[in-house]
């Protein structure tokens, strides 16, 4: 055993000069230094196969034909932006990003790693500038500024939401769709005792559950009402009674039995399938939802949708999350990475993007599919918008706070006026323990 | 005269176990025990050099900034403030944290004591057994299969309208549990986990009895011992240092349990699942790659640290406690 020790204790040194040798190489290796110019590195929200990702890479061929410009693209999927936060740490960052709104925002602004696009804003396209064509009227409740005033987003399409139904059973919600909580619950209480289903929901999805709170809040407080609540520090804004009515209106869907037998025990897809398939009547989802269900839906479904209702408040906004490109301040090739993010604002993308991804455009002139007709028109006649967690994006809030607690309200398990004194408590004790 | 133990180079550290008068000159080879060690010497830094670096880089390295990390908040890139412990206390303040390190001592201690109980039983059962290697290979499959598979099959099986439901109707029962209620989800999941993982220690468990020569059971036969004798005298001693490594890879395993949670909840892993299923390892992810909220790496790597300490206690306990002679046979 003494000669072991021996060697052990001679070998440290040893062992921690080398390992300090490697690590040099390691670091220098990661280092791409300035290299070609002609080139950038994207990574990519959409996986490889997606309508989104085929749109994308046609017009990734194009630009590349057009500027000379070689665009290494990653096709990494919806996990683009958690793998970039460490790599921001290092030397080999990609020049592009792109992600929707609530999830940049942690991972690039928060970081304060994002760089001001305003080569992106003011490059040409079609006649105009790219920042001209996102519609002036999101980015008055949006805020893509920084701190330095610069932008450091360009969005190139959007995600909204709606409650869905089949205009082929229900063709009478075309002409006359709801429009007031009131009216609301009447036509789930029709659709009852009709024998239906009326609501559909994956209860398994928190942030799904949670959407139905955050819209009633914000339609009661109106846009930047939930974050409004969120920030504070006592928790004593949950004792407001606009947000235990939107609590209570929650309690009112629950308890009234409208949502679809076994929400609260099912693994998504298994809720959305059935809306799909004829067996509940509305569904209140993410504009992504055409396209998600297609491939399961009963023939002959027709999409369709209307406005989350509104509940008196005066407050009629539409969800609006920007999806769009972001570059860290990191990159080596951020010139080329913002004309690229500018590019795909001509029209033939973006009319792409509409048609055959079936998402909506950021353009408001770019064409869409039937199936975003009802989301389309909602947006184009709003004047005001909100985001997905009404852009609450505290660490940890959302998943470990407040859609925690929301599920107890949504399953029945607590009363609305348990849920707003729970989560008084809890915000208080969430706010107590963040660094100042 | 020079004798071999002189021309040793001044470097070569302690002076040889072996007394100095024992050795005769000339040139007949030096007795085993000096030459040994020296050699063993000589190797130490070429064998153990490479891997001790390694291990440096890869894995003491890690850790000594990941407790760096951990005194500071930090949202993964940008600034860094310094925190010093509360990191810590913050978790020890969080029922959310003590609520995922409960989960994960009940999955190494429940789930670790049915895995075991199972894994003992079958070997029993299968040492006399015909066709033992297709039963071992069949009961070896289910740690074969991606966790993910679980998380999509769970959902055939257990969705409302799923097989399990089906059969119960046709038996008469329309109102089956909610299988997949927050609630249930990790009663199923630990019994995901016993299904996935007693096959693997079943397998290790009858290698360890394989490995008793059949004279002993041929000695226990003509001493006319029972079978509970046969298991007390032969096999629970000779095997017992295979229980012993068994029950440190299960500790070691159990507490970084994460996938089969992370995908059996949040519709299979696009979302984050209920937090009443978190283990300590998914409340380390989530807090630091949740994606929904700004990431705090600080309270992630503490909750990782605290998750080290934990295995480092546990493992060093349950050393202790299977430590018994070795019996060599």
């Amino acid at each position: 055993m003494g000669t072991q020790s021996a060697g052990r204790r001679r070998n440290v040194p040893i062992a921690l000069g080398a390992a300090g040798a490697l690590v040099c190489v390691v670091t220098a290796c990661s280092g791409t230094g300035p290299g070609s110019s002609k080139e950038f590195t994207y990574w990519s929200m959409w996986k490889q196969g997606e309508p989104q990702q085929k749109v994308i890479a046609a017009a990734v061929a194009d630009f590349q034909k057009q500027t000379g410009v070689k665009v290494k693209v990653q096709w990494q999927g919806r996990n683009n932006l958690q793998k970039l936060v460490p790599a921001l740490n290092t030397n080999s960052v990609p020049d592009l990003v792109d992600g929707p709104y609530v999830k940049l925002v942690p991972a690039l602004v928060a970081t304060r790693q994002s760089l001001g696009l305003t080569a992106a804003f003011d490059t040409a396209v079609d006649g105009t500038t790219a920042g001209k064509l996102v519609p002036a009227k999101y980015l008055k409740t949006i805020d893509i500024k920084d701190a330095a005033g610069k932008p450091w987003m360009l969005p190139y399409s959007l995600t909204s939401d709606a409650v869905w139904y089949d205009a082929a059973a229900h063709p009478e919600l075309r002409t006359d769709p709801p429009r007031t909580w009131d009216d609301f619950i009447a036509l789930l209480n029709r659709l009852k005792q009709a024998g239906q289903t009326p609501l559909a929901a994956d209860g398994d999805v928190t942030g799904y559950n949670a959407a139905y709170l955050s819209t009633l809040i914000v339609r009661n407080l109106g846009p930047g009402g939930l974050k409004k609540i969120a920030s504070d520090r006592t928790g004593n804004a949950w004792l407001d009674p606009a947000v235990l009515d939107a609590a209570k209106k929650v309690e009112q869907l629950v308890r009234g039995g409208y949502l679809i037998d076994g929400y609260k025990a099912s693994k998504w897809p298994a809720q959305q399938q059935k809306w799909a398939n004829g067996k509940a009547a509305l569904m209140f989802m993410g504009s992504w939802l055409p396209t998600e269900s297609a491939t399961y839906a009963e023939k002959g479904l027709t999409y369709a949708s209307f406005p989350f209702p509104t509940t008196g408040a005066g407050h009629d906004s539409m969800r609006a999350d920007f999806v769009g490109f972001a570059v860290p301040k990191k990159a080596h090739h951020a010139a080329d990475a913002q004309r690229f993010a500018a590019f795909l604002l001509n029209k033939k993308y973006q009319d792409e993007l509409g048609q055959e991804a079936k998402v909506i455009p950021v353009r408001a002139d770019a064409a869409t599919s039937p199936e975003m007709a009802g989301v389309k028109k909602s947006l184009d006649s709003a004047d005001s918008f909100h985001q997905q967690n009404d852009g609450v994006a505290f660490p940890g809030y959302n998943e470990k706070l407040f859609w925690a607690k929301d599920d107890e309200l949504f399953f029945g398990k607590i009363s609305a006026d348990t849920f707003v004194h729970d989560m008084q408590a809890a915000q208080a004790a969430y706010w107590k323990d963040q660094p100042q | 005269m020079i004798r071999p133990a002189e021309i040793r180079p001044a470097t070569a550290g302690p002076p040889d176990p072996a007394p100095a008068a024992e050795r005769r000159p000339g040139p007949e080879p030096a007795p085993r025990g000096g030459t040994l060690a020296r050699q063993r010497r000589r190797l130490f830094i070429p064998f153990v050099g490479p891997a001790l670096l390694l291990y440096s880089v890869l894995f003491i390295a890690p850790i000594g900034a990941a407790v760096w990390i951990s005194l500071h908040n930090w949202a993964g890139s940008g600034p860094m403030t310094w925190a010093g412990l509360r990191n810590y206390t913050r978790l020890f303040h969080d029922d959310l944290f003590t609520q995922s390190l409960r989960n994960t001592l009940e999955l190494l201690f429940v789930v670790g004591a049915a895995v075991f109980a199972i894994s003992f039983a079958l070997t029993l059962i299968l040492r006399d057994m015909a066709g033992r290697k297709a039963v071992r290979a069949v009961i070896f499959f289910p740690h074969l299969v991606n966790a993910l598979v679980y998380g999509v099959l769970v959902g055939f099986l257990f969705n409302p309208d799923g097989l399990a439901n089906s059969l119960l109707a046709h038996l008469g029962i329309h109102s089956p549990p909610q299988w997949l209620a927050q609630d249930n989800l990790f009663p199923l999941i630990m019994v995901t986990m016993t299904w996935m993982t007693t096959g693997y220690f079943t397998t290790i468990l009858m290698a360890g009895v394989d490995r008793i020569p059949v004279s002993y059971y041929e000695d226990c036969a003509l001493a006319g011992a029972g079978p509970l004798q046969r298991l007390r005298y032969v096999i629970l001693p000779l095997t017992w240092d295979v229980f012993g490594v068994c029950a440190v890879l299960w500790t070691i395993s159990s507490v970084k349990i994460f996938e089969i949670v992370w995908i059996f909840g949040g519709s299979s892993g696009n979302g984050i699942p209920p937090t009443k299923t978190w283990t300590s390892a998914v409340y380390t992810y989530a807090t630091a790659f949740s994606g929904d909220s700004v990431p705090s790496y600080g309270a992630a790597t503490a909750s990782a640290i605290l998750s080290l300490l934990l295995v480092t206690v546990l493992v060093v306990l349950l050393r202790r406690l299977m430590r018994r002679e070795a019996v060599e046979f």
